[in-house]
């Protein structure tokens, strides 16, 4: 007995590698990818004290500065630190990034599973608004909820996690429709487990993979959403050391100072690069859809 | 005589088919189930025989409370299934398991093992959160696998042990009445075996009511005193398995009984034809279009089952005589 369970324990850990974590082991680019966001988490974790400069202090003497050894990046036409603010700047797309991704699954999933369970009038009613959502492009829709919503970086959030509600309920009815016909549904109902428990048990489980991969890919353009709002002006408030921000005060400069915009630029094209490696490397991994070697 | 645990009373179940097309929207029906009739003591082992289509998985569904009777009633003990109330319809969880033909299917592909044995039991608060661990080790071995298949997620189970798994599964909650749809249909024979000898163990050992559909009478033979005889949706003949395999009185039964290959006989193919589609029966007998001693009496007049000798009920004009 004692040894059974220390055998079951130990074959317990093994499964759990094989899995998880060899799949995403295999994908190569995935790795590149997770290394690269890192190093910018790293950045973003510790831009207390890895920045030089108070982000938003201005010191008009030092304006539109190259690189040098007290501004490592420069400075902009404020005579903000270019390097302190990239810093601050990663933390606040990550934060934009996730944070809006989760919250529009986490309403997104909800519809997704009411519609998917409930059938009949109840499903009408919400995929016609989700209807509704898709049918305008994300950033379209962003500004629009940007405009009711009014600026600041709480609203941002509210608005691309709203853009994103549709594509996750629409994902994630599909599934359920897919899961809840399965006889293993039936079973548990048969058994008398309650629908509360069926769903978080029995259904939930079973449709979060392709949605947790579709989230992964998300998150990086939800940063591009917010990049280019704040790049438009209707996004995060100045001075929020935002890359959008940055990039939009640096245009005027460009020909002068191209490191003012080209700095955050550089780093939201590699940050994207990378997150879409990695989504691209769940998806393989997990995604049952385009798994190959299963 | 005690109240018999389950009883169907005249059971029907039809579905209705709309006509394609727009013009001709006139629904026709489709009989699943006609009038069936039957009767569970606890502790009855009864199978339930018959072709594909003759109706033996809509009867277990019924029994289950997962489609509702077009007409009769399904009573388990006294009540009604289509009235309980919270309370009851749970007890009804506990005490009648039901093992899918789709075992592996029947399972969370997401679950261990360990999880998916545990829930019934922590469902109804069968023991102690603590002593649950040993419960399950104690259930698995029950059906003779390792413990160390505890920690596996179906997928990665053979076919036989999945099927054990979803007997331990059913015992798990300690029912009083399992319901089995072809349980051991398409396994190799030495698992086949090991399966039905676990089934019977536990009918005999823990005086479980069994009721077990399949389409093999060695089968039905081995494992249950009874069988009842399905063909399109009606009982044609049901009685104790001894006299039923020995002295068939209805030619569907005696002609499923020479479909059954042996060892030392040629095979003939005893039944010529399809089932007919149970959506327009014909008039009569519902075998008649295929029984070699059909007569002119069995196109005009629909037989009711009728008892004959010590428990046997069969449902033909002119029955086979007992050779």
């Amino acid at each position: 007995m004692q040894d059974a369970l220390k055998i079951t324990l130990l074959s317990g850990a093994s499964q759990w590698k094989r899995r998880f974590l060899q799949p995403l082991l295999r994908q190569h680019s995935a790795l590149v990818g997770l290394a690269i966001i890192a190093v910018y988490v790293i950045a973003a974790v510790f831009a207390p004290w890895l920045a030089t400069h108070d982000p938003a202090a201005q010191d008009l003497m030092a304006s539109l500065q190259g690189p040098s050894a007290a501004h490592w990046l420069g400075t902009d036409s404020y005579g903000q630190d270019l390097y302190s603010r990239l810093l601050y700047g990663a933390q606040l797309a990550l934060i934009i990034g996730f944070a809006s991704v989760a919250l529009g699954l986490v309403a997104g999933v909800a519809i997704g599973l009411a519609a998917g369970l409930m059938g009949g009038r109840t499903e009408w009613v919400l995929m016609r608004i989700v209807d509704g959502l898709l049918a305008f492009p994300e950033l379209i829709l962003a500004m629009a909820f940007m405009a009711v919503l009014g600026l600041g970086t709480e609203n941002v959030v509210y608005a691309l996690a709203l853009s994103f509600v549709g594509p996750f309920a629409r994902m994630t009815r599909g599934d359920v429709l897919q899961v809840k016909n399965q006889p293993y549904i039936e079973a548990a109902r048969l058994m008398g487990v309650p629908t509360a428990a069926v769903i978080w048990r029995h259904v939930l489980p079973n449709v979060v993979s392709p949605i947790l991969v579709q989230a992964g890919m998300r998150v990086s353009i939800a940063i591009l959403l917010e990049s280019g709002l704040s790049f438009l002006g209707i996004g995060v408030v100045p001075p929020t050391p935002d890359w959008g921000l940055m990039i939009a005060e640096g245009r005027a400069f460009i020909t002068m100072a191209p490191w003012i915009s080209g700095v955050p630029g550089v780093a939201l094209a590699i940050l994207l690069v990378a997150l879409n490696l990695l989504g691209d490397g769940l998806r393989d991994a997990y995604d049952p859809n385009t798994r190959k070697d299963a | 005589m005690q109240a018999p645990i389950f009883s169907l009373l005249d059971v029907e179940r039809t579905y209705e088919l709309r006509g394609r097309g727009w013009l001709n929207r006139t629904p026709r029906k489709l009989k699943a189930l006609d009038g069936v009739r039957l009767e569970l003591q606890r502790g009855d082992t009864l199978a339930l025989v018959g072709e594909s289509g003759s109706g033996k998985s809509t009867l277990i569904r019924l029994m289950l409370g997962l489609e509702p009777a077009s007409d009769g009633r399904v009573l388990y003990g006294q009540r009604d299934l289509a009235q309980l109330d919270a309370e009851e319809r749970k007890r009804f969880a506990r005490e009648v398991a039901f093992i899918y033909q789709n075992a592996r299917g029947s399972m969370n592909p997401r679950m261990r093992i360990a999880d998916i044995l545990a829930e019934p039991i922590r469902l109804h608060r069968l023991c102690e959160e603590s002593a649950i661990a040993d419960r399950v080790v104690a259930l698995i071995e029950r059906v003779g696998l390792p413990a160390g298949l505890l920690q596996r997620f179906p997928g990665e189970l053979s076919g036989g042990q999945i099927r054990r798994v979803a007997i331990a599964r059913a015992l798990a909650a300690e029912p009083r009445v399992i319901l089995a749809d072809e349980s051991v249909a398409g396994l190799d024979v030495s698992v086949q075996a090991q399966v039905l000898n676990l089934l019977r163990e536990l009918c005999r050992e823990s005086g479980i009511t069994l009721v077990f559909i399949t389409h093999d009478l060695g089968v039905a033979s081995y494992l249950c005193d009874r069988i009842a005889v399905l063909y399109l949706g009606r009982i044609v003949e049901q009685g104790p398995t001894e006299a039923i395999l020995n002295t068939p009185r209805h030619p569907y039964t005696r002609a499923l009984l020479q479909a059954f290959p042996r060892f030392d006989m040629p095979l003939k193919a005893s039944l010529s034809g399809e089932i007919p589609s149970p959506v327009d029966l014909p008039k009569g007998c519902r075998f008649a279009g295929r029984c070699p001693q059909a007569q002119s009496a069995c196109r005009e007049t629909d037989p009711v089952l009728t008892a004959h000798d010590a428990g046997r009920q069969v449902a033909c004009l002119f029955p086979v005589a007992s050779v």
